[in-house]
């Protein structure tokens, strides 16, 4: 997983005494998170007596990934180690809108319209992409999942908009 | 030894008439064509499959279940090789050498060796079910809570043994897991926890919805990347050889065994035995093999190991579900599911109330991996094939499937959303050179590690060394140390060093 292309060149550029950015940052962004978990857990009730409580454990493995946070940020602050890749911002923000908005359509405009627009919308998030073809392979991938999973799988998944099929 | 044979023949007497031989073929190719669906897990394919097994009489419907559930899982170490989405916990190791040797035009005989691997796994463990079935369940009673959670922490350190960079920042993806684990209810009090009021999250995250994000999405956002086309490249254009070597079955061999043989011990221990397993099968590969460094770089025993290991421990996990009750992994919580609609308890009882229907089902799990392998073989040619697929046309149906298949688990649409927001964590995981592996164990195994420690510290009234006192808990723990020391060796650092070094030139 962690084979990230050695030919991007583009990097951020970090303060000098930084010698490790891609480990201090993400050690301060773990510290955030357990800080974040630390906070969303804090109405818990703690120990009873030698018991744990509900919020026991996770303060617990909070507290334990705040010192781990700060530990990587450390190693990236003391040791020397790679630079953080520019974040590209195409694929993700394509695949994040056709997944959220097959979850918005799915319900209300049945499989059929919602498959098709979000495999439009993921397609988007590449260059590379041709229309025709894609325009070409998403409805028959369309048509393929609507007669798979609601009659060969038998889910109980809506195939048209709801006004229309009243 | 007369009980042994009289056993696996009544087995066989159930399994072997033509209906339910046909049942389980039609069980396992189905599973495998759902189950081959990218983005379309092990969890996902059974949950689907289901229903169309109700009306079904029970053993035959077992049968088709196993013949299911062997076809799924297959098509989920399928997905594993040739495009890096593992459909479950236990093919998460599967990735690390299996998409590498896709990678490399090898993944013919990736996909052949995992099926060979599982199916003489899958043989030994039904021998060995029948053979220790009643005293290795002693054995498993004999764990408390103090021992089932230092088995656990030796779970955990193995994946951390096993994560290719840092060892700090696996173990922080550890944790990290553990804390997404907590989120939902409270066992024991029933609090909601870090749920922020959403219903959907009021059961906890799922652990499907996790993998699919960090594993599905993420990979697909991340070869979205300027830069990484010529990396797609690589996997689409070479393609050498269907079948493996001569020298892919020597090497694989070896690795098979010890896979087989580590996986059947670990599977009797209840609480995820079959995940556990795969991490650990890997881990034995990497540390016994002349160069370390060829693992996580498409090393043929990196895939032979843990999917055999994998399998024989989903066999031999049928010990302690069939006499704790305890399901060791999320696809036989719904087989669980399954049997208790056939009026089939699991427990104690169930082995001598109803000896047909156990020694069927474990005679059909035997004839479900027949059947896989006899119609995978001939097909790896065909899901290959599927590696083509130009990747501008190949991304956005993993979208849709993924999407689909999320949703077909709860009907939830938060699901959805839910595990396109984990596709950016595991982006940015990546970007960070994180590990997601690791951070999924630390989530399978969270909810059992917290329950087994908060019994183990009330039996022990707060006291914190009985982890150490207890014999069978200290050993464990010793040898979790024992791993922990050895991961940050100077000699292995090098060893590590030496593959970064590599990856940066």
């Amino acid at each position: 997983m962690s084979d990230t292309p050695s030919h991007v060149p583009v990097k951020f550029k970090m303060p000098k005494w930084v010698r490790g950015p891609q480990d201090f940052v993400g050690g301060l962004a773990l510290m955030a998170i357990a800080a974040f978990a630390l906070w969303a857990s804090s109405d818990l009730q703690g120990m009873h007596g030698f018991s744990f409580g509900a919020g026991t454990a996770p303060r617990m493995f909070g507290v334990l990934l705040l010192g781990l946070g700060a530990a990587v940020a450390l190693m990236g602050l003391l040791t020397d180690g790679e630079h953080i890749t520019i974040y590209a911002w195409r694929g993700p923000l394509f695949v994040s809108l056709a997944i959220i908005s097959f979850a918005i359509t799915i319900r209300p405009l049945g499989l059929v319209i919602s498959a098709f627009a979000s495999f439009i919308i993921s397609a988007l998030g590449t260059p590379e992409t041709k229309w025709k073809e894609t325009i070409i392979v998403g409805i028959c991938l369309t048509i393929g999942c609507s007669l798979l999973f609601p009659y060969a799988l038998g889910l109980p998944l809506q195939l048209f908009p709801r006004f229309l099929v009243q | 030894m007369t009980e042994l044979f009289s056993n696996l023949a009544l087995g066989f007497g159930v399994a072997f008439t033509p209906v339910n031989l046909l049942l389980c073929l039609i069980g396992a190719l189905v599973g495998t064509l759902v189950g081959v669906l990218p983005g379309i897990g092990t969890i996902a394919t059974v949950a689907m499959l289901l229903p169309i097994t109700f009306g079904l009489p029970p053993v035959g419907a077992l049968i088709m279940l196993a013949g299911i559930y062997y076809g799924a899982q297959y098509g989920g170490s399928t997905t594993s090789i040739l495009v890096n989405i593992p459909g479950e916990a236990t093919s998460v190791v599967t990735t690390l050498d299996g998409f590498q040797m896709a990678k490399q035009g090898r993944a013919g005989p990736a996909l052949a060796i995992a099926a060979i691997g599982s199916f003489f796994a899958g043989c030994v463990a039904t021998v060995l079910i029948a053979v220790l079935g009643a005293p290795l369940t002693k054995l498993a009673l004999a764990f408390g809570p103090a021992e089932y959670f230092s088995l656990m922490v030796l779970g955990l350190i193995f994946a951390v043994v096993l994560a290719k960079g840092s060892v700090l920042k696996a173990i922080a993806m550890i944790v990290f897991g553990l804390l997404l684990s907590m989120v939902g209810s409270d066992i024991e009090t029933g609090a909601s926890r870090m749920a922020f009021n959403i219903p959907e999250l009021a059961d906890g995250l799922g652990f499907a919805t996790v993998a699919m994000g960090v594993f599905g999405f993420a990979e697909i956002i991340r070869n979205l990347d300027h830069g990484a086309e010529m990396d797609r490249n690589l996997v689409q254009q070479k393609i050498t050889g269907l079948m493996p070597t001569k020298k892919d079955l020597k090497d694989s061999f070896p690795a098979i065994l010890r896979g087989t043989a580590l996986g059947s011990i670990l599977g009797i221990l209840p609480g995820g035995g079959a995940v556990i397993a795969s991490f650990a099968a890997y881990t034995l590969e990497k540390k016994i093999a002349k160069d370390p460094s060829r693992f996580g770089r498409g090393a043929i025993e990196g895939v032979a190991a843990p999917e055999s290991a994998n399998n024989a421990a989903a066999q031999t996990s049928f010990i302690p579900l069939l006499t704790l009750g305890i399901p060791p992994n999320a696809v036989m919580a719904l087989m669980v599911g399954a049997m208790t609609i056939h009026g089939i308890v699991p427990g104690p009882q169930v082995m001598q109330k109803q000896p047909e229907l156990v020694w069927g089902m474990i005679a059909s799990m035997w004839i479900g991996n027949l059947m896989l392998i006899i119609i995978n073989l001939p097909l790896v040619g065909i899901w290959v094939r599927l590696l083509r697929v130009p990747y501008r046309l190949m991304f956005p149906s993993i979208v849709i499937f993924c999407a689909i298949g999320i949703y077909s688990i709860n009907n939830a649409p938060v699901d959805v959303v839910l595990a396109g927001a984990f596709g950016l964590l595991g982006y940015w995981l990546i970007k960070h050179d994180f590990e997601p592996a690791p951070l999924l164990l630390g989530m399978v195994l969270g909810p059992l590690m917290e329950e087994n420690l908060r019994r183990a510290l009330l039996i022990s009234r707060g006291d914190w060394s009985v982890f150490l006192t207890r014999p069978l808990s200290a050993v464990l723990m010793g040898i979790a140390a024992f791993l922990l020391v050895l991961a940050v060796m100077p000699s292995l650092r090098k060893k590590r060093d030496e593959v970064f070094v590599e990856s940066e030139s």
